[in-house]
């Protein structure tokens, strides 16, 4: 199921009246269950491929190919691939049109047909998914860019598609309100939707991706892993778009002698897991130090480094300078990790969640997703994290510190798989648990 | 935007009231007002009208009599006119202005009198609607009546667009002003038709991007409009069935 190929195009043009060509020959596979990402930049024709993949536009040549059988464009075809396809616009203007938020959700599954009381469930459960049921009925020109944002992606979703294209997803978007975006394509992607995005941000294309297409002047020039795709910096000057900043920095380090060498890093815990711990350093020496002496540097954890992952350091001195500082070699007592505890919201109750955090001694809590934030904002929860979320945790718990993380739903499994593939990957041990709900 | 009154509507406690019943209240205000023979009706109105919005529509007092100013501006300028111009009978106020000599008579006087609280009656009536009932909430309402769907769809999208355009208007306006495009009579009246012939054309692009858009979520031609059930409350028909009596008994009492 996972590898089935759900949409594809052979060979596809498409030219505009005038005689431009938007699309020449493209040939993609998109798998089922994948997020996928095209990224160009302005005018590769990303915009006008999206449109031919849900039968808006025509080809010139070439066909679309939904679960294997090409498109046709009779209104019955076309209706059943706007279903399953749904697009959501760059500009949530041109999408809502409705003059509530409520009858702008349903206005897709009324056109489909679904009987009243599924409209009305689908309607209502969207909204709450998306965390805007308490504006349903506000007028679209009341709300802030992120939430018309949710307003036109809840406008598809309540449709039922199994993929989901978005134009630009993050234009026009605060960091926080982007970061809330992005969580809920993540969840979504977890419960087996197909995900297509275009940006031409490299960074998010990068770190989000499953499998990446690189279009320019309306071909694709370079498709794989975004591995692949962001280490080719030839590949990515004919594209006019430039390496991610995580992956420069990894280079960066790497030419320096400074990195583990091994798989690409794509988060920043990824990034700080390929730096290699310094064996040799200049330090500051008490008077009549000898050389060949063990020091107890101690001064890498608690309250001189609250930000270093080691404890206590002991340190042989090689080579004492004229100056009164030395070099010595260092001899680690191994990480400190901390935990990270994952709370599910979903059985919420103050109390327990106050006792929670005062018995297991959390130093930091976040929240992922609209809901937790908000039940943690009404009650009075402070939030230390809440953009970035389970990076920041990763980050913190390497320090030592305990994290807390406040979630619900489908991001609970989520948050653990990231987790946990860290964990695998990096081969340092973070205790992760979750509390509350079924796991409990 | 933030002093549209609909904007005063769609946070009012009022809107979640039957839309029916509101609207009920308003034309009998209304033709209570017209109809009463006696000054005392549409005042009573006006004053029940001006009660239920500042208390029960929590709209603040201050906005609601700046609201009454506008129009009784205008009311006061017709009944000083009414008020010398009209009628006939006995003099009631006479004077010498500049040479002339002005007449009120009884008639006018009463005319006057029957004009500025008809107008008070009516604009209450009208306040009580705006600032208790969204658009968004009269859609559905229309839509139960006889009028054809495609009007009531043309005015969702109109309403709809109204705000995209008064925001790309705005924004427009904005980036002519910064570059001094309204410095003289001149360049306004150049800017003005820069900014409507733009307006026009953004208006036809979105029309298109509207259409593809509304296909991509497979529109066949329904556009659906919910009707929120709200029943009426037993507090809420007694207190219209008081209003409704006591209405009628004094257009009947105080015959003048």
């Amino acid at each position: 199921m996972m590898t089935m190929t759900i949409l594809k195009t052979n060979n596809l043009k498409y030219f505009y009246p005038d005689g431009t060509v938007a699309i020449d020959g493209v040939n993609i596979e998109i798998k089922n269950g994948q997020k996928i990402t095209f990224v160009g930049p302005n005018g590769s024709g990303k915009s006008t491929l999206f449109l031919l993949l849900n039968g808006t536009f025509k080809p010139q040549e070439g066909d679309v190919q939904f679960n294997g059988k090409a498109l046709r464009y009779d209104p019955k075809s076309l209706r059943n691939i706007r279903k399953n396809v749904g697009i959501i616009f760059q500009n949530p203007d041109d999408q809502i049109f409705a003059p509530t938020v409520y009858q702008d959700v349903a206005f897709g599954p009324v056109n489909l047909d679904f009987p009243m009381d599924k409209v009305e469930s689908n309607v209502n459960n969207t909204l709450e998914y998306v965390g805007l049921l308490h504006l349903k009925d506000k007028p679209p020109h009341h709300l802030s860019g992120g939430q018309k944002k949710r307003v036109a992606i809840a406008g598809v979703i309540s449709m039922e598609p199994d993929i989901i294209i978005l134009d630009e997803p993050l234009s026009n978007l605060d960091p926080v309100g982007a970061d809330e975006i992005i969580d809920l394509l993540n969840e979504l992607n977890y419960f087996g939707k197909t995900i297509i995005i275009s940006t031409h941000n490299v960074d998010l294309a990068y770190r989000w991706s499953d499998y990446v297409y690189l279009m320019s002047g309306g071909k694709v020039i370079g498709e794989g892993t975004p591995g692949k795709v962001f280490d080719d910096t030839e590949l990515l000057k004919m594209a006019g778009l430039k390496q991610p900043s995580t992956l420069e920095i990894y280079h960066e380090i790497e030419r320096r002698g400074l990195a583990i060498i091994g798989e690409l890093p794509k988060t920043v815990p990824e990034l700080v897991g390929t730096l290699k711990p310094p064996e040799l350093m200049w330090v500051n020496v008490p008077h009549g130090t000898q050389e060949g002496d063990t020091l107890n540097l101690g001064i890498m954890y608690g309250e001189y480094a609250q930000h270093c992952p080691y404890e206590a350091v002991n340190a042989k001195v090689l080579h004492i300078h004229a100056d009164g500082r030395a070099v010595v070699e260092m001899m680690r007592k191994g990480m400190r990790a901390g935990c990270i505890i994952i709370y599910d919201m979903d059985s919420y109750h103050r109390n327990d969640l106050l006792e929670l955090i005062d018995k297991s001694e959390i130093d930091v809590v976040g929240a992922m997703g609209t809901i937790s934030k908000n039940i943690a904002e009404k009650d009075g929860i402070h939030l230390e994290i809440t953009a970035g979320v389970i990076d920041k945790s990763i980050l913190m718990a390497l320090c030592g510190k305990r994290c807390l993380v406040l979630t619900n739903g489908g991001m609970i499994e989520h948050s653990m798989k990231r987790i946990r593939d860290y964990v695998e990957k990096s081969g340092i041990n973070l205790s992760v648990s979750v509390v509350g709900g079924k796991n409990a | 935007m933030n002093n549209l009154l609909d904007d005063y509507a769609l946070l009012s406690p009022l809107r979640n009231r039957n839309n029916r019943l509101k609207l009920g209240v308003v034309v009998f205000g209304l033709l209570a007002g017209v109809s009463s023979t006696s000054i005392i009706t549409p005042l009573f109105v006006a004053f029940c009208m001006g009660i239920t919005t500042v208390f029960f529509g929590k709209v603040p007092l201050k906005l609601y009599f700046n609201l009454m100013l506008a129009p009784m501006g205008f009311a006061i300028v017709g009944t000083v006119v009414i008020l010398f111009f009209f009628g006939s009978g006995n003099e009631v106020i006479a004077f010498d202005v500049f040479g002339y000599h002005l007449v009120a008579n009884s008639q006018g006087v009463d005319m006057a009198l029957h004009v500025i609280s008809r107008t008070i009656g009516g604009m209450s009536c009208m306040f009580f609607l705006a600032l208790s009932t969204p658009v968004i909430e009269l859609f559905s309402v229309l839509k139960s009546t006889r009028i054809p769907d495609a009007v009531i769809e043309l005015s969702m999208l109109i309403y709809r667009y109204i705000f995209v355009f008064l925001e790309v208007a705005m924004s427009i306006k904005y980036a002519q002003t910064v570059r001094l495009g309204y410095r003289d009579f001149k360049t306004s009246l150049s800017s003005v038709a820069m900014l409507a012939s733009t307006l026009f054309i953004r208006s036809w692009e979105q029309g298109e991007k509207l259409y593809i858009s509304m296909s991509s979520r497979c529109y066949d031609g329904k556009l659906a409009i919910f009707e929120t059930r709200r029943p009426i409350k037993t507090s809420e028909a007694i207190l219209t069935c008081g209003y409704v009596i006591s209405t009628i008994a004094s257009s009947h009492l105080t015959i003048i």
